[in-house]
């Protein structure tokens, strides 16, 4: 019975060239579950200790008249994190943590069907800080009998749930991989605190000092400066023999300004630098300079119109750094393949679930999510990885090749069409494995120099006899930051209070006339590190309006000067 | 914020160690609520120097608080933007304060003899209050308590500059949230019937001027104590039976600053640590059973030695495992002792939080006792007290302890019931229709309004036995009733540890050690399964005696002003009569496979910070 889901895998695979690469090597040693040698830095007490125990529980956990789990997985985290932050050049805050947690997943029933839930499945304890093998199998020993018994209760409910459908699920719930070692160093937190504290000080409290900006530091409402730094180092073991050592490391330094308009609009410039290591980010003299930038353009935003009352449709051009917000926000969820709901014949969520070899972008697009990219013009990509969270080595997958989508990202949960990893299973931390992207890069086959592109959007201005728009950045939910109202002589007005609309994956498909040649690198480290690689993109077709927030009252009274505080 | 009023939780024995909730994401980031020594939030780590004596942060609060007074609605209106005619004047704040909780705080967890959690903190926390309208009727009316705070981290360096700009930022947002709330208490006041309690929302004091010395930096062998919680959770090694423990150590170090527009000044520090203790286990039947154990003291030094530690720890294991196989409880209706550890928490539960201020008034508040000003509500050999200002209690520290309270009043004892006549209630600046002033019993974690709580409560009696003739007094009352056994309370618990936090089980009381004491002089018998039937106070009316030594219990409480720092004291009590039945039980099963074997190398071996 646990092999019958392999035919499934190379039969289905085989339509697929590409997949079927990629799942013959997989499927070719699949059947031996040989034991994988361990390597010498497998000996690790941890790693021990969690196979001992997932030892004695295989052996041991079953409930009279009950199954057995037909799959286990320990899961260590050791995560240790730094944090600091400052407010108007004084620090307020500064923690440390350290803290493990063992996440253990039991599943009951077989490949094909089995207890797992959209949720994830697993239980969750905290682990010994201390390297005490006995306490952490203790800690393993609680996790695993409460995810069994969730786990029944769980496969219990689903297979009276699936009753209830006149169609069998589209895929399997899990699929078999290959049981591999892989152990990579250990990392650590390495970063200067002493002195990125000064820094975020003296950063928080350049509004007031700098002579640059200070004239206006009465209308800055806010100016805080945090750095984050975090490493998570994890030890996976499960029953089918996998054992795994990885880890991965973010840093990131943050500056935020805002305050109102005269008209009590909120205001706010929000950006940072993200790299793998401290040592890859911005030093001082560029995070001093990227302050100071965002305290003009705050300025300068209090100082701007507010974008015309009446709708706006035309070209809109997005710099690398809009476009990528744009790419993460509306086609990454939509590539990631998650398990449709129960009794329904859709192949995964989202927009892209019935898009399976449709175009979804222009025909000069391609889009690969390649973890194995470690470096891009320099810069460490965080989203790099080697192993996946479920032990399945990482892919470059070519998601969408000449504007048509080839392939979803898949982790070991197979969705129609398919049925095997791409290595795409990545966790958060505590959190069940999912498929995520990890490097995801979009190229065009025609890139137009960033000259040529801005030349592009006065020639759609001439043409239409009328102003278009430029965006430089966005903020949360797809909202421009620094939008830019262009004359077709090239006159750059910045405007404030817009919103976009009719950004949706349609305008993805049929409104991109043009993409540049200036790669935008956008990494994010939270929940799951992320890297984005995106050009600058020319939409013929957008919405901008104005937004309709309301209105907050400026401050009923001023704020300390340097003078009043001190009297 | 502060929920809804009558939502209520309390949890006089556990504090949040029980729940796991650190394991839930990047835990090492997240604060657990409501576990935290008072007003330190658990936050981890830190490492920036130690709160001292702190002219800089008081001129800082001082000056600003000024400032604002000033400029507060004081200028001309402002032009509207759309129409650019002048808006309507807005109101000047009648009171403004500035309260900042200034604390240094270690808190080390253990489970199973290995450390799962060792952090320090240190934080800056400026609770800023702003009230508009009138002492009369102002913006905190009715439901919108919540609307006169406002809550920000400031500078742990003295920083003067920042600190007047972060007050500034949270009480120019504080006074857009209370002019909010104040028009809209203005328009709930026009449309609905006129109150039951017409009480002012606000009372009269006189401002407070005290320079209390500030706490002294935190001083803890953090080594030293990761050992000692690695020994206090390894003693459950030897009990395969009890699946769950967690040992925690919290201390934190904290002085309080308050400054306020009537003129108050005020400086006082705040000491506490912490020792608990928490082991499950569950019966064969799936009843689940849990004992606690808190240590409580000023500073970490004063906590008890190891060895006494030790010995509760292992009684509590011992115990636990017992309660197993206890046989469970049948209903029963007749007398009953509670010692004095569990007589203290009842009446904390059951009377204490009866008599907080603020349940008197408000629509939504049971008001138990609000129509019973100067009538008897328990026997006339029982007195009740609220006594914050002492800070020990036959020679043990009192939890309960403060020199102000969190609205900058003096603490000062508070005889609730004299003579089993109800006297006063506790009182913040909140008043109710029978009591217009405070008497030092506003207290709040920081982040929460103040409200009536309790701090040191002691009841005391003049109808005293020793304990071998109140276990006689149970077997005569017993037999008088015709009942084979009598029951002896000797652990109790508040409801909120153990059932859902929303449910309605607030300030109700569930018994975790009681046993059967026979009228034929078998010995007695551990039972399980108790809970207490009906209001529980109808209890209080029926203590026929007391005990003549008083038990102290310290603990955590938690209601809507957030989680503070409390004691309760009571000799141990005879009722003649009280209702049990057996309490719902949980119905999972026991753990399926026995826990790992130990190994044979001496435990802590492998840690690299030794311990043992």
């Amino acid at each position: 019975m646990p092999y019958a889901p392999l035919k499934t895998v190379i039969l289905s695979a085989a339509k697929d060239l590409l997949l079927f690469c990629a799942a013959a090597t997989l499927c070719g040693t699949l059947p031996n579950h040989a034991q994988t040698p361990a390597s010498p830095a497998a000996n690790d007490p941890l790693l021990i200790a969690m196979q001992q125990e997932l030892a004695r529980e295989k052996e041991l956990l079953i409930l009279p008249g009950m199954q057995r789990p037909y799959f286990m997985e320990y899961r260590l985290e050791d995560l240790q994190s730094y944090e600091a932050l400052a407010n108007y050049g004084a620090l307020t805050r500064e923690e440390q943590g350290h803290q493990r947690v063992v996440r253990v997943t039991v599943k009951i029933g077989d490949y094909a069907t089995d207890s797992s839930s959209a949720r994830g499945d697993g239980s969750l304890q905290l682990a010994p800080n201390d390297n005490d093998a006995d306490a952490l199998k203790y800690a393993l020993w609680t996790a695993t009998d409460e995810a069994y018994k969730n786990a029944l209760r769980a496969y219990a409910t689903k297979q009276a749930n699936l009753k209830r459908f006149q169609t069998p699920p589209t895929a399997d719930d899990f699929t078999p991989a290959q049981p591999i070692t892989h152990i990579e160093p250990l990392l650590k937190l390495d970063l200067d605190r002493a002195e990125w504290k000064r820094r975020l000080i003296e950063a928080s409290g350049l509004y007031a000092t700098a002579p640059e900006v200070k004239s206006f530091a009465g209308d800055v409402q806010f100016s805080t400066a945090n750095m984050r730094g975090f490493v998570v180092n994890r030890y996976t073991v499960n029953t089918e023999g996998a054992l795994l050592q990885h880890g991965y490391s973010g840093y990131a330094a943050n500056i935020s300004v805002g305050g109102q308009a005269p008209d009590g609009m909120q205001l706010g410039r929000e950006n940072g630098t993200t790299s793998t290591t401290s040592a890859g980010l911005e030093d001082w003299p560029k995070f001093r300079a990227r302050t100071l930038r965002n305290l003009k353009s705050f300025d300068d935003l209090r100082h701007a119109p507010v974008v015309d009352a009446e709708d706006y449709h035309g070209p809109v051009l997005f710099s690398g750094d809009a476009a990528t917000d744009v790419i993460t926000r509306l086609f990454i969820p939509n590539i990631e393949a998650d398990r449709p709901e129960a009794g329904t014949t859709a192949r995964t969520q989202g927009a892209f679930q019935s898009s399976f070899r449709s175009r979804v972008l222009p025909e000069f697009l391609t889009v690969v999510d390649d973890p194995a990219l470690r470096t891009f013009e320099g810069k460490s990509l965080i989203g790099s990885f080697t192993v996946d969270d479920e032990g399945v080595p990482a892919q470059a997958v070519t998601i969408v090749n000449k504007g048509k989508l080839e392939n979803y990202l898949v982790g070991r949960q197979p969705v129609k069409d398919f049925p095997a990893s791409n290595g795409h299973g990545r966790a958060a931390p505590g959190q069940a494995a999912h498929s995520r992207a990890g490097v995801l890069v979009v190229h065009s086959s025609a890139p137009v120099p960033a000259a040529q592109m801005q030349a592009k959007l006065l020639a759609m201005a001439k043409e239409q006899g009328r102003d278009v728009y430029a965006v430089e950045t966005l903020g949360g939910e797809l909202a421009p930051r620094m939008l830019y109202r262009v004359s077709a002589d090239g006159k750059r007005t910045l405007v404030r209070g817009a919103v976009f609309d009719e950004l949706d994956q349609r305008s993805l498909r049929s409104e991109i006339t043009a993409a540049g040649d200036d790669p935008w690198v956008a990494q994010t480290i939270a929940p799951i590190p992320q890297t984005v690689i995106v050009p600058s993109l020319l939409f013929a077709d957008i919405a901008v309006k104005r937004g309709t927030e309301e209105q907050q009252k400026v401050p009923y009274y001023a704020p300390p000067t340097a003078d009043t505080a001190t009297n | 914020m502060m929920k809804q009023q009558g939502w209520v939780k309390c949890a006089v024995s556990i504090s949040a160690v029980l729940g796991i909730c650190a394991a839930t994401a990047m835990a090492a980031t997240q604060a657990s609520a409501g576990s935290g020594p008072q007003k330190a939030d658990r936050k981890t780590a830190a490492v920036v120097a130690a709160p001292k004596a702190d002219p800089v942060l008081l001129e800082a609060m001082d000056t600003e608080l000024k400032r604002a007074m000033a400029d507060l609605g004081n200028g001309v209106p402002a032009l509207d933007p759309r129409t650019h005619q002048p808006g309507p004047p807005q109101p000047r704040p009648y009171f403004l304060s500035y309260a900042v909780a200034d604390s240094e705080s270690v808190s080390i967890q253990a489970q199973y003899g290995a450390i799962t959690n060792s952090a320090g903190s240190r934080q800056r926390i400026a609770d800023v209050q702003v009230r508009l309208g009138s002492p009369e009727l102002d913006n905190t009316h009715g439901d919108h308590r919540p609307s006169a705070l406002t809550t920000l981290p400031l500078p742990l360096t003295d920083d003067r500059s920042a600190i007047a700009r972060s007050l500034w930022y949270a009480t120019n947002r504080g006074y857009g949230r209370a002019l909010d709330a104040l028009m809209k208490v203005k328009t709930e006041q026009q449309v609905r019937a006129k109150e039951e309690d017409v009480s002012a929302d606000f009372s009269a004091e006189k401002a407070q001027a005290a320079m209390l010395p500030a706490a002294p930096k935190l001083s803890i062998d953090t080594t030293a104590w990761e050992g000692r919680l690695r020994e206090i959770s390894a003693v459950f090694r030897q009990y395969p039976d009890i699946y769950y423990d967690t040992v925690g150590m919290q201390t934190s170090n904290e002085t309080d600053y308050f400054v306020s527009s009537e003129g108050a000044r005020v400086e006082s520090p705040n000491q506490v640590a912490r020792l608990v203790v928490v082991a499950r286990t569950r019966a064969a039947d799936g009843m689940d059973l849990f004992r606690v154990e808190t240590f409580e003291a000023d500073t970490a030094g004063h906590l008890p030695d190891q060895k006494i530690v030790l010995e509760k720890t292992v009684a509590m294991a011992k115990n636990l495992v017992d309660l197993r196989s206890a046989p469970i409880t049948e209903p029963y209706n007749g007398p009953a002792i509670l010692s004095g550890r569990a007589s203290a928490v009842f009446f904390h539960e059951v009377l204490g939080h009866r008599l907080e201020g603020q349940r008197q008034r408000g629509d939504e508040e049971g008001q138990t006792f609000t129509k019973l000003l100067n009538k008897p509500i328990l026997p006339t050999f029982i007195s009740v007290a609220d006594d914050p200002t002492l800070t020990k209690f036959d020679g043990q520290p009192l939890s309960g302890h403060y020199a102000f309270d969190d609205e900058g009043q003096p603490a000062r004892k508070v005889d609730l019931v004299q003579d089993g006549v109800l006297k006063t209630f506790l009182m913040s600046r909140l008043p109710v229709a029978s009591f217009a002033q405070s008497n030092g019993h506003g207290r709040a974690q920081t982040g929460k309004m103040p409200t009536g709580r309790q701090g040191n409560l002691i009841v005391t009696s003049s109808k005293t036995v020793t304990d071998a003739q109140l276990r006689d007094l149970l077997k005569a009352e017993a037999k008088k009733q015709g009942k084979a056994y009598g029951l002896f309370f000797e652990d109790i618990s508040s409801g909120f540890a153990v059932t859902t936090r929303r449910s309605p089980q607030a300030f109700q009381v569930i018994p975790l050690v009681v046993y059967r004491v026979f009228v034929d002089g078998r010995p007695d018998e551990l039972v399980r399964g108790v809970s207490i039937v009906g209001t529980p106070q109808a209890a209080l009316n029926r203590i026929v005696a007391t005990g003549d030594k008083q038990d102290i219990f310290n603990g955590e409480c938690g209601a809507e002003s957030g989680t503070i720092p409390v004691s309760a004291v009571a000799p141990a009590m005879l009722v003649s009569e009280i209702e049990t039945q057996r309490q719902s039980q949980g119905t999972a099963r026991p753990p399926i496979v026995p826990p790992p074997p130990l190994s044979a190398a001496p435990q802590g071996a492998a840690t690299p910070k030794g311990g043992r």
